[in-house]
């Protein structure tokens, strides 16, 4: 029975649903704050994302004709289910749910369904901005994810294992991984903002060229449903992140420690905060790419720059 | 800055049968009096010998027996040729051949004062809705917004 | 490859007045473009027929919101010019001090829009910002942000005492400062170059063959600003250099606009240096003499052509107008044939459209 209610616990209050949705509504607020301030603006107040959340899903849902109605109310669900069970096996704050050996690989390829998910709403919504929208996505998506799946393999080959938490404890022994492949996180960031479709490479969504991209005939409800899964793909991969190169809850750069648990909480959030003001200095910093301008970077700088961090990688374990 | 003088020789040798006179509107702008047959020779002359390529915009207007158009060109002085229609045979040869710009203006002449431009491309309204009944707006004798002539 | 029709407007969030494209593209390519105008055509012309002089004003000044104040000074400079009227220096310095206000305020609202439309909402914040700067000076100056009414016939109806004087001062070196920082991210910040140098490329015969004028044509290298070549308003008291470019294409045309921007703040500072004492208007009689007039301008996107021709009423004859956004766009039908998609919102945005001023 106490099992019983522990998993209950875990998975819908801390760290499962109720946590997540908490921690994508603070992010989506931090990251559109900190823009709003970089470019001379005041920017929304705290329960902006909360409320815009609530509005949207008390909002009428129409769909073109054509689209295929079911699918279309499917596919949000799905996406939001895959991003947070993918999200569950992400250790938070030193604290290992579900871990397992392959947990990582697992993870990886439920935060890349959202993508094959989201062409599949361009394709089956039937508009035309829609469609060329979701052709976008799908070219975006091979240029990117192969730097990025490439970034977060080279930490699981020099520590010799696929599971994260495994990866975290021996971050903690030796050090951080971000000294020993710096490249490599920086591929993974470049990585996530492709996949979190953040300028430069909102591409997908661009407003002036195709009005709302794969989302356009989506309203509503569905349409909460889908920016709930983008703010959780962004916390999930946030932490991802910070737990594969900065070494999760680790508090010393260099030795590990074994601090107490609140400690490791805190080390775990002010590493996540720096990667998510990364990512909206980022954001202000430049224009939109263009779709081949994006398939340029990522097929002849990104990926062999992987290529060449897998490759040092294995040489260093050889050697 | 292009001679008046020289532009209404290369005129006349153009077409012989009418005398080429130049007379000046404010400000400072020349006008030339073209009859519509030499309309087409004259702008090559204008665009071959002389460089004039500039068309600012061709002004239409409702002069009673009449239409008149103006075509407004400019290089370094202003120069304008004045073409007069009559108003039940209201038509012009087209001169996107040689100044593919002036497309939209001949198409806005056409359907405010009902001149045809001969061979023009594709003369659809180009302000105008495609259902519009009530006849070119800029003639006198529509009715005016309250409803009377 | 299967050919798609992508509307691009009425309404389309590219475009801040409706105006309809229907774009047909293979893929990622644009083979075919169409347009058609006249979503915002209000038959000014028809309508300027049948009010006076004076009411014309009020209405001429609405055909555009961004250079409302240069089409009420051509008209004037017209219906003076067939008054045989003489504006007084102070009132045409004045006339031309708001001119080069609203070239710096249309530079830098078409500068937010262009950046916005590639993506670079962060350039759009802060050029929109400046803009305040502009848009408060006007306030103080007229009384109206946009809509100024500061032409009348014979001159101007406002003045300036040297608190105003010194008080525009300060905002126009405050945004200079700002104006040297947009420029400093077009010239040399990389994904704005990536995103419109070698796009929506016009060679000069193209400027030449559709008559095109502004900004846009002397990116492709024409030398002409009337300003300088038919100087008006107080024009021929005035030192300016007329910027011009060689690559005609978008990035050439947004280095041009904002070192304008930077002419236009010297000259503003000219102006409020040289201000002759005396009257800012004479009176004018309501019944103008028979007579036609050709009057032209240099408006922030180029020129702007009046025929004005009076039967000796108080009313026009006949006001013809050309605003220099209609041979803009019968020029960019043929530019946005064989691009890719995504230049089409900087190709678009980068002939600074004012679809009102074509509609009239």
């Amino acid at each position: 029975m106490r099992e019983l209610l522990s998993v209950l616990v875990t998975l819908f209050i801390f760290p499962g649903v109720a946590f997540l949705v908490a921690c994508a509504l603070l992010f989506e607020w931090i990251d559109r704050r900190t823009i709003a301030r970089l470019q001379a603006r005041v920017g929304p107040p705290w329960f902006q994302p909360l409320a815009d959340l609530v509005k949207l899903l008390s909002k009428e849902s129409i769909l073109p004709r054509q689209a295929d109605r079911p699918i279309c109310t499917a596919l949000p669900v799905v996406s939001l289910a895959a991003v947070l069970t993918a999200a569950l096996y992400i250790p938070v704050g030193g604290r290992v749910v579900y871990g397992f050996e392959g947990d990582l690989i697992v993870v990886l390829f439920l935060l890349s369904l959202p993508a094959l998910f989201y062409f599949l709403a361009g394709w089956v919504s039937v508009g035309i901005y829609s469609i060329i929208g979701g052709s976008r996505s799908v070219l975006q998506y091979f240029s990117y994810e192969v730097p990025f799946l490439m970034a977060l393999s080279a930490p699981a080959i020099l520590t010799g294992s696929w599971s994260i938490s495994d990866i975290i404890t021996q971050q903690a022994e030796s050090a951080w991984i971000v000294l020993a492949q710096p490249v490599g996180f920086l591929l993974a960031i470049v990585g996530l903002i492709g996949k979190l479709k953040r300028v430069p490479f909102d591409i997908p969504k661009a407003k002036s060229e195709v009005v709302g991209g794969p989302l356009t005939e989506f309203s509503g409800r569905k349409l909460a449903l889908w920016r709930l899964v983008v703010d959780i793909q962004t916390v999930a991969g946030i932490f991802l992140l910070v737990n594969m190169f900065l070494g999760g809850g680790d508090l010393t750069l260099l030795q590990g420690s074994a601090p107490l648990g609140l400690a490791r909480a805190v080390t775990f959030s002010i590493k996540a905060l720096g990667m998510l003001l990364t990512l909206s200095v980022t954001s202000v910093l430049y224009a939109r790419l263009r779709i081949d301008q994006l398939a340029n970077l990522g097929w002849r700088i990104l990926a062999p720059l992987g290529l060449l961090q897998l490759a040092a990688t294995i040489l260093m374990g050889i050697g | 800055m292009i001679e008046i003088e020289a532009v209404l020789e290369a005129f006349r040798a153009t077409c012989p049968d009418h005398s080429f006179d130049a007379s000046t509107m404010l400000t400072d702008e020349t006008v030339i009096e073209i009859p519509a047959a030499c309309l087409k020779e004259v702008v090559n002359v204008l665009l071959d010998t002389f460089s004039v390529y500039h068309l600012s915009t061709i002004t239409g207007q409702d002069r009673g027996a009449d239409l008149e158009l103006l075509y407004h060109f400019w290089h370094g002085r202003g120069i304008t040729l004045q073409v007069k229609v009559p108003r039940e045979d209201a038509r012009v040869s087209t001169l996107t051949g040689a100044i593919p710009g002036v497309d939209f203006y001949e198409r806005e002449v056409g359907e405010m004062l009902g001149v045809t431009f001969e061979a023009h491309p594709g003369p659809e309204h180009l302000l105008l809705p495609e259902d519009w009944e009530s006849g070119p707006p800029l003639l006198k004798e529509q009715p005016d917004e309250k409803g009377e002539a | 490859m299967t050919r798609v029709t992508i509307p691009v407007g009425p309404q389309h969030p590219l475009l801040k007045e409706p105006l309809s494209l229907r774009l047909i593209a293979e893929g990622e390519r644009v083979v075919e473009a169409t347009m058609r105008l006249g979503y915002v055509h209000r038959g000014i012309e028809r309508l300027a027929e049948e009010r006076s002089y004076v009411q014309n004003l009020h209405l001429l000044e609405r055909v555009c919101g961004i250079c409302s104040h240069v089409h009420t000074t051509t008209y004037c400079q017209g219906v003076e010019a067939l008054l045989d009227l003489e504006v007084p220096p102070r009132g045409l310095m004045l006339r031309t001090l708001l001119c080069e206000l609203e070239r710096i305020h249309s530079h830098l609202l078409w500068l937010g829009v262009l950046a916005e439309n590639i993506g670079f909402s962060t350039v759009f914040m802060y050029a929109w910002r400046d803009r305040e700067i502009v848009l408060d000076i006007m306030e103080n100056l007229s009384g109206g942000r946009i809509a100024h009414a500061v032409n009348v016939i014979g001159g101007v109806r406002i003045d300036l005492d040297s608190d105003q004087i010194d008080a525009i001062r300060r905002s126009l070196d405050e945004l200079h400062g700002q104006v040297d920082d947009l420029v400093n991210v077009v010239e040399h910040e990389q994904t704005l170059k990536a995103r419109t140098q070698g796009v929506g490329g016009a060679s000069l015969e193209q400027i030449r063959r559709h008559c095109a004028v502004g900004p846009v044509a002397r990116a492709a290298g024409l030398d002409r600003d009337l300003r300088r070549d038919a100087p008006y308003a107080a024009y021929d008291r005035l030192s300016f250099e007329v910027v011009t470019e060689s690559g005609g294409d978008v990035w050439s045309a947004t280095r041009v606009r904002v070192r304008e921007t930077v002419e236009s703040l010297s000259l503003c500072q000219q102006i409020l240096d040289d201000l002759p004492p005396g009257e800012v208007a004479v009176r004018a009689s309501r019944r103008v003499p028979e007579g036609q007039v050709v009057a032209r301008a240099e408006a922030p996107r180029g020129e702007v052509i009046y025929y004005i021709r009076s039967d000796g009423s108080d009313s026009p004859a006949r006001i013809k107008i050309r605003t220099p956004t209609l041979p803009a766009l019968s020029m960019v039908r043929e530019r946005l044939r064989d691009i890719n998609i995504a230049d089409v919102p900087a190709v678009i945005s980068g002939i600074d459209l004012c679809v009102a001023c074509a509609d009239r």
